[in-house]
């Protein structure tokens, strides 16, 4: 490509010390079945068209030979424009057809990788990604995925030719004359020479740099999280202040980081494209030592001046391929997570009793549960109890696996939950959990989800069972209402109600629950109570509940403290104990029963 | 050639140049540096078409037949040195304006929105954008500064040396150059109409892209449920169908993005046989000399390269247009208005005739008016989405009503000193925000210049007190992502001691549902009873002994107030309250049953 350009990717901040920069392609190149075929003719292709793209080259080099040397003459001009007009056209051809190859083979990659993430994901334990936020989902499986594209669809096809064009040129250059050639290249390797002590000396200031980026991305989340209360407590000068030093702090380093690079950077940007500043002087000495004549003078004109745009188009390309990989490691560590072990296997069970046995576990480095052990009867309900932190839903989570005990273990039914297969598990098992999940699609979707095949009655009958008919049947469309963006949108409320209904479509033995209605409207929480009652009839029901009222009627009340069991037994037997369920007895009737403000209590009564 | 590669979502298509402006415009004072470092870069690629205009020189005086003396090689390697060290000097001089000014440019507009943000009413940035202004003020930059320190002076450079050819070449044979002109003048329709199509193929692919990647998120969110629920076959189906699509519109919409791209270089590249074409006519008819044949051969590829090279900066800019369109959606918005010619006599609140929409297609409040007595307590209860929040959202101006008025101590709260009105009034939001910093810091802020004393104080009083000594540093413990994790109940605590420290006159609440253990709400609501002792109250109320105990209560439904009083008169009425009143009452008493 002759084509006259500077370089767009070479700014200081780019710089990191010694990253993976092929991750990515290691990556994609790992997940690629079947487009090599298509990389390869892509890169055939784009090579051909470089090479195409040197014809005009070649044809004004044997013009100017002519001119010079006499016996220019038309037809010789017009057969060249045609063989020019040839390559031109064709070369051009060759290329789009390379990138649209190398773009059909990028998003094939992208679709085969998204796809290996998405079998992946499905053998991961279930709490990894339910604790992860939205954004992480979107980085995952859309953002991160679609960067490769660059890399595969611009990054192939121009690496391959700037390489191909590379090689042509010095071999052609070389061939002429080896030492015009040398004269030539002399500013190029200077010129990289001094971009790479530009780079090193800003990329000392590197770590500085990242730091105050994260600083000064905090400072401004934190200006705009914090604003209300900024406003409220009157200190908008002082926290506009805060962020204001912290601004003028990053523009600081930028500006030192730039002060290093301009100097040599600058001299990298003005060499690469001044070799014909060498080229003509050495070229006349050459001539005047009889060395080379004029054609071949004109011949080094003509190619040599743009001899480092290849290069540079290198150089750029290293740096994009450097900063995605650098940027993007999200995908590398979900794939390397280890799947959740599923034996496949289809246990019978005697009964539905739940049982932990001394389990242990936390997440990553702090434990949460210290050995706990206790029994949920079948047929019973069972409630975990205790303050913040204490471990409760952590132990319900366990139940359906959506994380493995790290010792000890829990069964259901006699059998180790890690014994049967994970469909199984799911069978037997329903959860209502504090968040709840519903899919785009209508109403009548998101509740046969919890059996495919139900007929219109089931749904309805479970739907009602929910305290959910009532109000879907005021909905537009009724049962066929999309939820969703585009849709309707649902109350904190309504939501759970059709979570509920979806479990009791599923109709399974276990059932468990946690804070099933925390984040109700109050005024949809009474019938959210009730569909619950109705899901837990005959069942084995494990409850995690802060509001203990609703416990009250429980077979055996667990009372949790810091990981460990601190207190079992029925709702009188504990409060009789006097000990700690007692006292959060004490304390949630209290903050039931007093009044925000005692006066108009008593003006009232 | 990443035009396609647009990753932001433009809500409208526009052309290039209208980009280039815009982004000169955000230069704001630093335009002066900007335009020397683009000056400087078109004068650096001035030096290098002088070197091109000495090769010229040389290779026509040598084809014509010059003797080659050292005189002459000196001169022409004294005018390459001029030249070398002309880009040296000028390349300098562009690199460092260009740079140094674009950190400058991304500073000062930051700091230009920042204030701006201040200015604005706070539910602007607080809603549905606030992702969008994270973005402005980090990434966003990034790409302007991108812009400014290089995508900006490659404009000029890549324009410098074609247009110094073309001059060479009109003054020494315009046919020639007016044959190297047609290309590029045939190929600018093309450019200027793909930069307009590909704009807008770009926003359409974004959409398309748009639904099948939340199709694709969808999977991986639900995941957990799919397979809760066995659902694992049917959850991969309906994923590999959204990457499919994903697939397939991707594709076909890079075919159409490609071609126009190809063609527009093809069409320039054309230049080449035609402009070989012309001088062989013109060379054999005897028109013109070999030397101007010659200089025209040689500079041909000097002429279209640089033009070629715009179209990557083109690119850049259509990259950075998204980016301005979010800066400039922060910059064009309407400020609060402020000012300070009402003062308040006494703390009673009055809302007449108030209404307010978030979005003008769907009134939130609609003719709101009541009174709160000074030191009284007012509650609201109503239906998820009757507009309770937004009551409270009004009164320290998080948003201005759209009609009516509001008042404290009968001024206008528009008209009231910002500062003042801050002291005026407390809100406890129902989530907790604390700063990086430490809990004293926390706290001290409810009010400048606290004494010790007086923070320990405010923390006894919610309740606070003894948890924060019993931290290994006290009151000095750093809270958020570094320091101590603190409970959502001890950090509400804390949100309270500050509250209780600012001793405003008139307090806002909404009483909070959020799962908290039984004794952190006994110990939270104690402190906020401490909070409200004897100040105008106004809370969005939940739970039944609040309401009970208010002076007043106004139920609220789609907007408006359908009904108001005491608890008792409301409960006779056997209206929405009474029903929503038994609701509660119904889920107080319920018990899980078998």
């Amino acid at each position: 490509m002759v084509v006259t350009e500077l370089p767009g990717g070479a700014s200081p901040q780019n710089t990191v010390e010694s990253p993976d920069y092929f991750s990515n392609l290691k990556l994609l190149l790992r997940h690629g079945e079947g487009t090599g075929a298509i990389l390869a003719t892509s890169a055939f292709l784009a090579t051909i068209a470089v090479v195409l793209e040197l014809v005009p080259v070649w044809v004004v080099w044997r013009l100017v030979t002519a001119l010079i040397e006499g016996g220019a003459n038309h037809a010789l001009f017009a057969s060249h424009a045609i063989m020019a007009l040839a390559a031109v056209v064709v070369g051009h051809l060759l290329m789009a057809v390379a990138m649209g190859l190398s773009h059909v083979a990028a998003f094939r990659l992208i679709h085969a990788l998204r796809l290996t993430l998405a079998r992946h994901l499905a053998r991961l334990p279930m709490g990894w990604f339910a604790d992860r936020r939205s954004g992480g989902a979107k980085k995952l499986i859309v953002d991160e995925p679609e960067r490769m594209e660059v890399l595969v669809a611009h990054g192939l096809p121009e690496g391959v030719s700037s390489v191909a064009t590379w090689f042509a040129v010095t071999f052609w250059l070389f061939a002429v004359d080896w030492r015009m050639a040398l004269a030539s290249i002399l500013l190029t390797p200077n010129a990289f020479v001094l971009i790479f002590i530009a780079m090193g000396r800003s990329g000392r200031m590197v770590a500085r740099y990242q730091k105050l980026s994260e600083r000064l991305n905090g400072a401004i989340v934190e200006y705009l999280a914090g604003m209300p209360v900024v406003k409220i407590f009157n200190r908008t000068g002082e926290a506009l202040s805060d962020t204001v030093l912290t601004v003028k702090d990053y523009a600081a380093v930028e500006t030192e980081m730039g002060r290093q690079f301009v100097p040599l950077g600058a001299l990298f940007y003005t060499l690469v494209v001044a070799n014909i500043t060498i080229i003509l002087p050495a070229g006349m000495g050459m001539m005047a030592l009889g060395w080379i004549d004029l054609p071949t003078l004109a011949f080094f004109i003509i190619l040599g001046t743009n001899y480092s745009q290849p290069l540079l188009k290198l150089f750029n390309l290293f740096h994009m391929i450097a900063h995605i990989s650098m940027a993007s490691t999200l995908i590398d560590t979900v794939l390397e997570t280890p799947e959740q072990s599923d034996t496949k296997k289809r246990m019978t069970l005697q009964h539905h009793e739940v049982a932990f046995e001394d389990v242990r576990f936390g997440y990553s480095n702090h434990d949460v549960l210290h050995g706990v052990s206790f029994t949920a009867r079948d047929g019973a309900m069972t409630a975990l109890v205790g303050p913040s932190g204490s471990g409760k839903s952590t132990a319900a989570s366990l139940i359906p696996r959506l994380y493995d005990v790290r010792s000890g273990r829990i069964t259901l039914g006699g059998v180790d939950v890690r014994e049967m297969s994970l469909e199984q598990l799911m069978e037997e098992i329903a959860f209502v959990f504090q968040d709840t999940f519903l899919f785009a699609g209508t109403i009548a979707d998101n509740i046969r989800f919890g059996k495919a095949d139900a007929s219109e009655a089931q749904l309805h009958a479970a739907a009602r069972a929910a305290r959910a008919h009532d109000f879907i049947m005021c909905l537009p469309e009724g049962y066929d209402t999309k939820l969703g963006e585009s849709g309707a949108s649902l109350s904190g409320g309504e939501r759970q109600r059709i979570a509920i209904a979806r479990a009791i479509l599923k109709d399974a033995p276990v059932i468990v629950l946690d804070e099933a209605t925390a984040f109700a409207d109050p005024d949809s929480e009474a019938a959210i109570q009730e569909a619950l009652s109705e899901l837990s009839r005959d069942r084995t029901l494990i409850v995690v509940a802060h509001r203990l009222h609703t416990i009250l009627s429980a077979d055996r009340i667990v009372v949790l403290d810091d990981g460990s069991v601190a207190e079992e037994g029925r709702h009188e037997e504990l409060v009789a104990r006097g000990e700690r369920y007692a006292r959060l007895w004490t304390d949630y009737t209290a903050t039931q029963t007093i009044p925000l403000r005692r006066v108009k209590l008593e003006t009232a009564q | 050639m990443s035009v396609i590669d647009t990753p932001e979502t433009l809500p409208e298509s526009r052309s290039d140049i209208e980009s280039l402006r815009r982004a000169w415009n955000l230069a704001g004072p630093l335009k002066g540096q900007v335009a020397r470092g683009v000056g400087f870069r078109f004068l650096q690629s001035m030096m290098l078409g002088l070197s091109y205009g000495v090769v010229v020189w040389v290779v026509v005086q040598l084809a014509e037949g010059r003797e080659l003396t050292g005189s002459w090689i000196a001169q022409a390697t004294g005018l390459m040195a001029l030249s070398l060290a002309g880009q040296l000097a000028f390349g300098y001089l562009a690199v460092r304006n260009s740079w140094l000014s674009s950190y400058e440019v991304a500073g000062h507009l930051r700091l230009r929105i920042l204030e701006k943000l201040r200015r604005l009413p706070l539910g602007v940035h607080q809603g549905r954008h606030r992702g969008d202004t994270v973005t402005v003020l980090t990434s966003d930059m990034q790409m302007l500064e991108s812009f400014f320190s290089d995508g900006l002076p490659r404009i000029a450079q890549a324009i410098g040396l074609p247009v110094s050819i073309f001059v060479v070449l009109l003054v020494r044979d315009w046919v020639v150059a007016l044959a190297m002109a047609v290309s590029v003048v045939l190929a600018l329709p093309v450019f200027m109409g793909s930069s307009r199509r590909l704009s807008k193929l770009g926003i359409k692919r974004q959409d398309i892209q748009a639904e099948a990647g939340a199709r694709m998120i969808e999977f991986v969110q639900g995941l957990a449920v799919i397979r809760a629920f066995n659902r694992l076959g049917q959850g991969q189906e309906s994923f590999r169908r959204a990457i499919d699509d994903f697939r397939d519109i991707s594709i076909r919409m890079v075919v159409q993005l490609t071609m126009p791209i190809a063609l527009f270089g093809m069409i320039v590249m054309l230049g080449v046989p035609l402009v070989i074409w012309t001088i062989g006519l013109r060379v054999e008819s005897g028109l013109m000399d070999m030397g101007t044949a010659i200089t025209a051969l040689i500079l041909l590829f000097s002429m279209y390269g640089p033009l070629l090279a715009l179209l990557s900066v083109m690119e850049s800019v259509r990259m950075a247009d998204a980016s301005l369109i979010r800066m400039d959606r922060i910059l064009v918005a309407p400020d609060q208005p402020q000012a300070a010619d009402q003062i308040p006599q006494g703390y009673d609140l009055r809302f007449d005739g108030v209404g307010f929409a978030y979005d003008p297609q769907r009134p939130v409040l609609r003719d709101i008016s009541f009174t709160v007595p000074e030191r009284t307590m007012t509650a609201i209860v109503g239906p998820s989405g009757s507009g309770k929040s937004t009551i409270l959202n009004l009164i320290p101006r998080f948003w201005d009503v759209d009609t009516g008025s509001l008042t404290i101590g009968g001024a206008e709260v528009r008209r009231i000193d910002e500062a003042r009105l801050a002291e005026l009034v407390t809100v406890v939001f129902q989530d907790v925000y604390l700063f990086a910093g430490t809990i004293r810091d926390n706290v001290a802020m409810g009010k400048s210049g606290a004494s010790a004393a007086e923070i320990e104080e405010a923390a006894r009083a919610a309740q606070a007190h003894d948890f924060i000594v019993r931290l290994p540093n006290g009151y000095d413990t750093q809270v958020g992502e570094s320091g101590a994790a603190l409970s959502g109940g001890e950090r509400q605590r804390i949100a309270i001691a500050r509250a209780i420290l600012k001793d405003a006159p008139i307090v806002l609440m909404d009483e909070a549902t959020a799962a908290i253990d039984p004794t952190n709400e006994r110990l939270i609501q104690a402190a906020l009873a401490r909070l409200v002792e004897g100040r105008t109250l106004i809370v969005v109320a939940h739970k039944l002994s609040t309401i009970q105990a208010a002076d007043q209560i106004l139920v609220l439904d789609e907007g408006r107030i359908v009904e108001s009083g005491v608890h008792g008169e409301l409960l006779s009425k056997a209206g929405l309250y009474a029903r929503l009143w038994n609701h509660r009452v119904r889920a107080m008493n319920w018990q899980l049953s078998r």
